[in-house]
């Protein structure tokens, strides 16, 4: 190792699968297995890595797969920009580079004994299902886990095999919806943006903890739910994103304040978030 | 009273009227100008101008938080003059948008300067025509680039990479342009990445270049963006040129017609190349 | 002591890169002093403020951190080495010097940086002390002095009226370039020159909590109208390090680029979905501000600047870190009267 932090790793795409008509999941496998074994070593649930198509560029995504799982890689992203595009046009066999994993993360070895809650909005479902397969990968630790996951339309939700799967199991409870006049006639889910959901779903005097997952204004009607649900500040947690470039808090880009996400987060707890200057999320 | 104290009363005037909800001119700080906004009649005794005062205040009506100050009344020298007219011929403002608190020199190569008067966008174009019609480069640029044209290609482009070798791309002279009101940049987008944003010799040639080709008959000699480059590079050397070629070529002097097509952006069916017809 | 006559600056330099050193120091470039590689038979100018600062020597503008042989849609990645050639800065301000400390500390942050570390590795820094300073000084209001020696390898003391320069090495990489410059430095006596006054203009330690407080204070729109939101301020500053990762390339080589950036510039901080978390330059000024004064002392303990004084030399909008500084002392001060 030349010691240079900007060195990637080399990925060959295993397995390449459509969610949505624009987001795209890749299985990625490590060329190196001594590259694999220590990032194998490193990675917890929550941490990001930088996934990059030379010639193009790197973009911050999350690891959408959990330490559990540690023979792959999973990425989840939507086809938005210049790096997206060009992941979006790789193809199986082929390779990337990825960097990481890098940030904090989710502290589920405090969350043993406890009740679990999910929230996921779109995009979200991606960290989320990281943490979700990690749990259930360790079932007998925790308490009662429960997913609400939610989409603008049908179409958008992403890992729909996997929430079919979840909600087959008995030792979670899955709850799925789309927004109003998301649904389409073989819709059996509910229809309500998904903090109304939560609301309605889940009931009071909740002790556990939370995870919610989404774009910024769903976390932002969502936080105060789970406040009325009975879960404590600092046992709600949630990941934020922002403009990233280096990913290790030198760049200076993804600070909200004088917090780098990338490295005192991306999770952060809802007690963090308040701390947080509004003006710069 | 002499120009500086007219200028001022009327300024403070404008405020106390509410034709102006601001007033953007020029103060002292040390032993520089820098730009002040005025928003009280009581602060326009502030207001000065001389040659030091450099920047084109033009540049401030594409920032959203100055248009939310509209209308605006702005000291504005021929060139600037120049720019507000560019700016309305653009459809970027409008006669009710700003008052030209129009300021020229006194007399040819004086020092001293003279207040025109708070004038409308229709007025000032028409004081453009009448006394500043024959406003050209200064004789030292025109005389540097008619050196440049005489030398080989090789000592040509040595001189260009030599001054754009200092390029850093800090922008700021897009940013002290006011004809440079993209809010999203060509340099800025990336499907593709057009120019390359790094500070290097084929980058820095791509952008110094293409921001003069995109100021093609739109320059109007303020010189704010040589002014403001950090690093002291000809920038207009560059923008002469291609000024001299647009009025030699096209007839075009940017800034003192209101209902000016603009260079790049219109076409004639009489056009003398084939190629476009 | 140590000393070198002025005059013989030129013989200086000479003789260092005789011994291997590439010599950096302020000469004219036309109408501006430019810290840049110095060539035989130029001046160096000691009374002069650059236009640009030290950190060029330690990021430069734009630089190689990866490479990429493409074959189609195939890559192999190459190994990307610094480069860090064995550097003199001669004559840099203590403003300068003192912000090294600065980058030292972000650039190691839980991670090393090698090209930063190997580049400030190579580079010995001979600070010379300042006689004189302008009205955009203000190195006494953020912990510095016209004669600190922090971050340099070597202090230069102006002597006898200015015709000497005392030379003292502070260290070991101060003491290899005495050693390398051989005969032009001698031994002999000479009196120091009054250092610079440099008025203090504001209370940084007590900005940091004003800053705290005012994050929402419509202060910031009102100091921020003037920015035009270029980079100039940034590129200038010996502190800012805040950086973009680009790639270019060919069909058959990409190279990854780390280029300077600014958070002044709007799109700084854009998401690819559309949302900006600052979406007005009051915002980014704000940050500028907040970043140098009360941010990076939460994170690191010391200020993110160094009272150099380019960002106001250079703003081509009269924009100055100083001045609003001061403003917002005096707008607490206002406050706290009431």
């Amino acid at each position: 190792m030349s010691g240079n932090l900007y060195e990637a790793s080399v990925m060959r795409i295993a397995a390449v699968r459509e969610e949505t008509p624009d987001t795209r999941t890749l299985r990625l496998e490590f060329a190196d297995e001594a590259a694999r074994a220590a990032f194998s070593r490193a990675y917890r649930v929550g941490m990001f890595g930088l996934y990059g198509v030379p010639g193009a560029g790197e973009c911050a995504l999350c690891i959408a797969s959990p330490p559990t799982r540690d023979r792959y890689v999973e990425c989840t992203f939507r086809r938005t920009g210049r790096v997206t595009a060009a992941l979006a046009d790789r193809e199986a066999e082929q390779r990337i580079t990825l960097r990481g994993p890098y940030g904090n993360a989710f502290p589920i070895d405090d969350w043993r004994g406890r009740d679990v809650l999910l929230v996921a909005g779109g995009m979200g479902l991606a960290p989320l299902r990281s943490v979700l397969w990690n749990l259930l990968d360790r079932r007998a630790e925790f308490g009662a886990i429960t997913l609400v996951c939610g989409a603008r339309t049908a179409a958008d939700l992403l890992y729909k095999d996997g929430l079919a799967e979840w909600a087959k199991r008995g030792d979670v409870k899955v709850t799925t919806t789309v927004d109003p006049g998301g649904e389409t006639a073989a819709w059996r889910g509910k229809v309500g943006l998904v903090p109304a959901v939560v609301e309605e779903t889940v009931p009071p005097n909740q002790k556990g903890v939370a995870a919610v997952c989404g774009p910024l204004g769903m976390i932002k009607f969502a936080m105060p739910v789970l406040v009325r649900l009975g879960f404590a500040a600092r046992d709600v947690y949630t990941t934020l994103e922002n403009r990233m470039k280096c990913g290790v808090g030198q760049c200076g880009r993804c600070n909200i304040g004088g917090v780098y996400v990338c490295r005192d987060g991306p999770v952060f707890t809802l007690e963090q978030l308040r701390k947080m200057p509004a003006g710069d999320l | 009273m002499n120009a500086l104290e007219t200028l001022r009363a009327d300024a403070a005037r404008l405020l106390g009227e509410g034709r102006a909800k601001v007033v953007i001119g020029y103060r002292t700080r040390g032993k520089k100008r820098a730009p002040v906004f005025i928003t009280d009649a009581a602060g326009a005794g502030s207001l000065v101008y001389d040659a030091a005062c450099r920047q084109n205040l033009a540049a401030y009506l594409r920032k959203p938080e100055v248009r939310t100050l509209l209308p605006a009344a702005l000291v504005a020298s021929p060139p600037v003059m120049r720019s507000l007219v560019l700016l309305a011929a653009e459809s970027q403002i409008g006669e009710e948008d700003v008052v030209v608190l129009a300021v020229g020199p006194a007399s040819e190569g004086s020092g001293e300067w003279r207040y025109h008067g708070a004038l409308t966008l229709a007025e000032t174009a028409r004081l453009l025509k009448e006394k500043y019609a024959l406003l050209a480069p200064r004789p030292e640029l025109l005389d540097q680039i008619q050196s440049l044209a005489a030398v080989s290609v090789e000592e040509r482009a040595a001189f260009w990479h030599e001054a754009f070798a200092q390029c850093t791309r800090c922008y700021a002279c897009r940013a002290a342009c006011p004809a440079c009101y993209c809010t999203v940049c060509l340099v800025e987008k990336n499907v593709p990445q057009w120019i390359s944003t790094a500070a290097r010799p084929h980058g820095n040639y791509a952008w110094n270049l293409i921001r003069a080709f995109h100021a093609a008959g739109r320059c109007t000699g303020c010189e704010a963006c040589e002014a403001a480059c950090p690093q002291g590079i000809p920038l207009m050397l560059l923008n002469v040129l291609v000024a001299e070629e647009a009025a030699e070529a096209f007839g075009i002097k940017a800034g003192y017609d209101l209902d000016a097509e603009p260079l790049i952006g219109s076409w004639s069916a009489d056009d003398e190349e084939d190629f476009i017809r | 002591m140590k000393i070198v006559d002025v005059d013989k600056l030129s013989d200086l330099a000479a003789a260092l890169a005789a011994k291997g050193y590439r010599i950096v120091a302020p000469v004219r470039d036309g109408d501006v002093v430019r810290l840049k590689q110095w060539k035989r038979g130029e001046c160096v100018v000691l009374d002069a403020f650059t236009v640009n600062s030290v950190k060029d020597v330690l990021i430069p503008p734009s630089e190689v951190i990866g490479r990429y042989a493409l074959d189609g849609d195939d890559f192999t990645p190459e190994a990307v080495a610094a480069e860090a050639p064995k550097t003199v800065v001669l004559a840099a301000r203590p403003c300068d010097a003192a912000a090294m400390a600065v980058l030292d500390a972000v650039f190691n942050w839980d991670f090393a940086d090698t090209f930063y570390n190997a580049r400030r590795a190579a580079t010995t820094i001979a600070a010379l002390a300042c006689r004189q300073a302008d009205e955009q000084c203000f190195c006494t209001s953020v912990g510095g002095a016209p004669d600190s020696t922090a971050g340099a390898d070597i202090i230069l003391r102006p002597a006898d009226g200015g015709k000497r320069l005392t030379v003292e090495a502070l260290g070991e990489k101060g003491e290899a370039l005495v050693a390398a410059a051989g005969e032009v430095v001698q031994e002999g006596e000479a009196a120091a020159d009054a250092v610079a006054e440099v008025p203090v203009r504001f209370d940084a330690a007590a900005l940091a909590a004003r800053l705290a407080e005012n994050f929402e204070s419509p202060l910031w729109q009102t100091l921020s109208l003037a920015c035009l939101g270029c980079g100039a301020c940034a590129y200038a500053c010996p502190t800012c390090h805040c950086f973009d990762i680009q790639d270019e390339g060919t069909r058959r080589e990409s190279v990854r680029l780390r280029n300077w950036d600014s958070c002044g510039f709007g799109l700084f901080t854009q998401h690819a979905g559309g949302h900006n978390p600052r979406p007005d330059q009051a915002a980014r000024w704000r940050q500028r501000v907040m970043h140098k004064f009360l941010y990076f002392v939460e994170r690191f303990g010391r200020l993110a600047c160094s009272g150099c004084g380019r960002c106001a030399r250079l703003c081509p909008a009269g924009m100055a870190m100083a001045d609003s500084c001061a403003a917002i002392e005096a707008a607490a001060q206002k406050a706290a009267k009431r």
